[in-house]
């Protein structure tokens, strides 16, 4: 087995002015006005630099940023089918470990990131996602884009829709108003619990720029197999207007809706807003600053709204680790 | 013995149920004289992108026989009626699928009719459009472009005003009392009904003669065949960036070649650099890579990848340093900041100027929250 070989260009930066002005993924992708997801593809490689193998399976991120023989991606990228990041990232850091120990290639640290988005990764991808963060004798990345719908063929509801939420397969009617009854399957913290050997694991957000930068290159720097949740507000399935989606990002978090977290060799770590809520130097902010300012949400009573609420609050107060661990232990 | 065609050429997404309306009832009309129809959305519109330009047709013959003729084309060629719901895009556009910057009245036949909703005058829009060999007749349904989300219909009368106007300079398409009819059964009719009437009434048509038009701008890519594309598909990546020019620093990121996305555009950021504090969210935050780092450390959006979003206006904290203005005021994509560097003085002038008139007009991208809606629609109908 060959030892894991981490870039070790890739330093935390502190403060939004020293985050690198290189960029490996440009225009000329035909995403949406205000598409956080292609911030997220921008962010990631940005912090991860050119010496990275980006794999995308199947999604926006796929079909809009290749469309017809042009592409935004300036480093190497290959696409890939819409449930296999996990193998493929598996695949080529496999490939490429063996390529140097033969001698094919250079000795030399390569980042290898795989992204999906929610269908891939939190619906079909979840089981090659899980095998990918079993093998912990290869450095790879996954990296969840989470719009919270099959966006990309025009929404869907996925496993990480939030409840209620407008979709082509959750159309509010006039007897059944609430057609998508399921609450966001909690990816990260279950991927956390069922790998315990998985050195990294984070949930982040594009509007928070230079944490985004942070916790993808710890992901790459700290060894073996890592994965980041990311939340990234969608215009067009959300149903808003496009400048507001560095605002839509915050006040998920700061409604205490997303937690922001870092799980880092065992130890949870919450940051940014979400440390200030846990802390109890600020509150959260009622959800329905959130819920209002998107059209999935525009069937809602006040009933759903106080209920939507009711879920947020029982997720801080009654959960036994908040925000993440969804059960308490029992006292007997 | 005829078939018609009308195309509808919309803002994917903002304007997708606005335009389903407009060739629907088309279709559902001309079944009230007797004539038959279909409608449809342009396949490689489809999955559809926030802004990014899409088509939808309806297309209407006597019988059976002549509709099928006319489907056996995959995409019109030329049609009766363009309708064009957001006058921005009379510069061209481009499809998400595709190569290049097709004309506004690319389509439009000889003599045929290119109708616009807008708030500008005939000879202004004519400055965008691009000139054509032949004839055609353009006309205004005067209005803010109407745009709202997939699921929130934003219902300000839009679709029966330009179904009024249609029915107006294109007779033959379907008559005014069968669309009427439509609208009273299949739109909830009332005031509707009043609004199509109306509409059909005030509607003209200014004879645009060949060769009028102000936009020379070309934008055609040879498409690669199949033929010409790589073993396993490669697709060449994207140049690395550099600066500026050789060590005047700064940094110009890479960009496509054959793809721009500046005809998404229904807002474009304007840059006060004498106010900028240089603190880096506008470039950062921007999803399509299209700011310079410019060698004094500003932020240079480039007008050719900018799609309009304004998410750098919502996260400047500087009062009025970006501001997102009508892409209808702009007849070039020239670099702001190089103005800026060769005439401050103008450059203030006319940045300032272009801020207070924003201020007083009321476009948006067209919609804040869901509540802005019913504040919208009231302004509309007090227009």
């Amino acid at each position: 087995m060959t030892t894991l070989m981490t870039a070790t260009d890739l330093p935390q930066v502190r403060g939004v002015k020293n985050i690198p002005v290189e960029e490996f993924y440009s225009s000329g992708h035909r995403t949406c006005q205000g598409c956080e997801s292609a911030l997220v593809m921008r962010l990631m490689i940005k912090a991860a630099g050119p010496r990275t193998i980006v794999l995308g399976s199947t999604g926006c991120m796929y079909v809009a940023n290749t469309t017809y023989y042009s592409t935004p991606w300036v480093v190497p990228w290959m696409h890939t089918q819409l449930g296999s990041s996990g193998s493929a990232a598996t695949g080529t850091a496999a490939g490429l470990a063996s390529m140097m120990r033969k001698g094919k290639m250079n000795q030399e640290p390569i980042n290898v990131i795989a992204f999906c988005g929610d269908g891939g990764g939190v619906d079909m991808g979840l089981s090659a996602i899980s095998a990918a963060l079993q093998h912990d004798e290869y450095n790879l990345l996954i990296l969840c884009y989470d719009n919270e719908s099959y966006a990309n063929t025009d929404i869907q509801v996925s496993g990480s829709s939030p409840w209620g939420a407008n979709s082509t397969f959750s159309p509010p009617g006039k007897v059944h108003r609430i057609m998508n009854s399921r609450w966001k399957k909690n990816t990260a913290p279950m991927l956390a619990a069922g790998h315990p050997d998985v050195r990294y694991i984070a949930t982040a957000c594009g509007s928070y720029g230079l944490d985004f930068n942070n916790k993808i290159r710890r992901a790459l720097t700290i060894g073996g197999p890592t994965f980041i949740h990311s939340i990234d507000p969608c215009p067009k399935g959300w149903d808003y207007d496009p400048k507001y989606s560095h605002e839509l990002g915050m006040l998920a978090i700061e409604t205490g809706l997303w937690v922001q977290y870092e799980i880092i060799d065992g130890e949870l770590i919450l940051n940014g807003p979400s440390r200030s809520i846990a802390k109890g130097i600020r509150r959260r902010k009622p959800i329905e600053d959130y819920l209002s300012r998107q059209g999935r949400f525009a069937h809602f009573t006040p009933d759903d709204i106080a209920h939507f609420q009711q879920r947020v609050d029982d997720s801080w107060e009654k959960w036994w680790m908040p925000g993440v661990i969804p059960f308490t232990m029992s006292q007997d | 013995m005829s078939t018609l065609a009308v195309e509808v050429v919309y803002r994917g997404i903002f304007q997708k149920t606005l335009a389903r309306n407009i060739v629907r009832s088309i279709v559902f009309a001309a079944r009230k004289d007797g004539k038959i129809g279909t409608a449809f959305g342009r396949y490689g519109d489809s999955p559809e992108r926030n802004g990014i330009p899409a088509k939808q047709f309806a297309i209407v013959a006597d019988d059976p026989e002549e509709l099928e003729e006319s489907l056996a084309v995959y995409q019109a060629t030329n049609v009766d009626v363009t309708i064009n719901v957001d006058d921005t895009m009379c510069k061209g556009i481009e499809s998400w699928a595709w190569y290049g910057l097709q004309p506004i009245n690319e389509l439009t036949k000889p003599g045929g009719t290119l109708i616009v909703t807008s708030r500008q005058q005939a000879d202004a829009l004519l400055d965008d459009i691009h000139p054509k060999e032949s004839p055609y007749n353009l006309s205004i349904v005067t209005g803010i472009p109407s745009f709202s989300g997939l699921w929130v219909y934003k219902d300000d009368h839009t679709d029966v005003r330009v179904l009024g106007a249609l029915c107006k300079v294109c007779p033959e398409l379907v008559s005014l009392d069968a669309m009427l009819e439509t609208i009273e059964e299949q739109m909830g009719g009332g005031t509707k009904v009043v609004s199509a009437q109306r509409s059909y009434e005030r509607t003209g048509a200014r004879p645009v003669e060949p060769g009028e038009g102000g936009n020379r701008r070309e934008m055609k890519f040879t498409m690669p065949g199949w033929k010409s594309m790589e073993e396993g598909l490669v697709i060449r990546a994207i140049p690395e960036g550099g600066e500026f020019a050789e060590g005047e620093g700064g940094y110009v990121p890479g960009r496509s070649d054959v793809f721009k996305k500046f005809s998404t555009r229904s807002m474009r950021p304007v840059v006060n650099f004498e106010t900028c504090i240089k603190c880096t969210l506008c470039w950062l935050q921007c999803p399509d890579t299209c700011f310079d780092v410019t060698p004094d450390g500003l932020y240079d959006a480039n007008m050719e990848a900018c799609c309009g979003c304004g998410v750098c206006e919502a996260v400047c904290p500087v009062p009025d340093c970006v501001t997102m203005v009508n892409e209808a005021e702009f007849n070039d994509n020239d670099s702001q900041w190089q103005w800026w560097q060769k005439d401050k003085d103008g450059y203030n002038k006319w940045m300032t100027d272009l801020v207070e008139q924003q201020k007083a007009e009321t476009r948006t991208h067209g919609f804040h929250h869901v509540g802005g809606y019913a504040q919208e629609i009231q302004a509309a109908e007090a227009d």
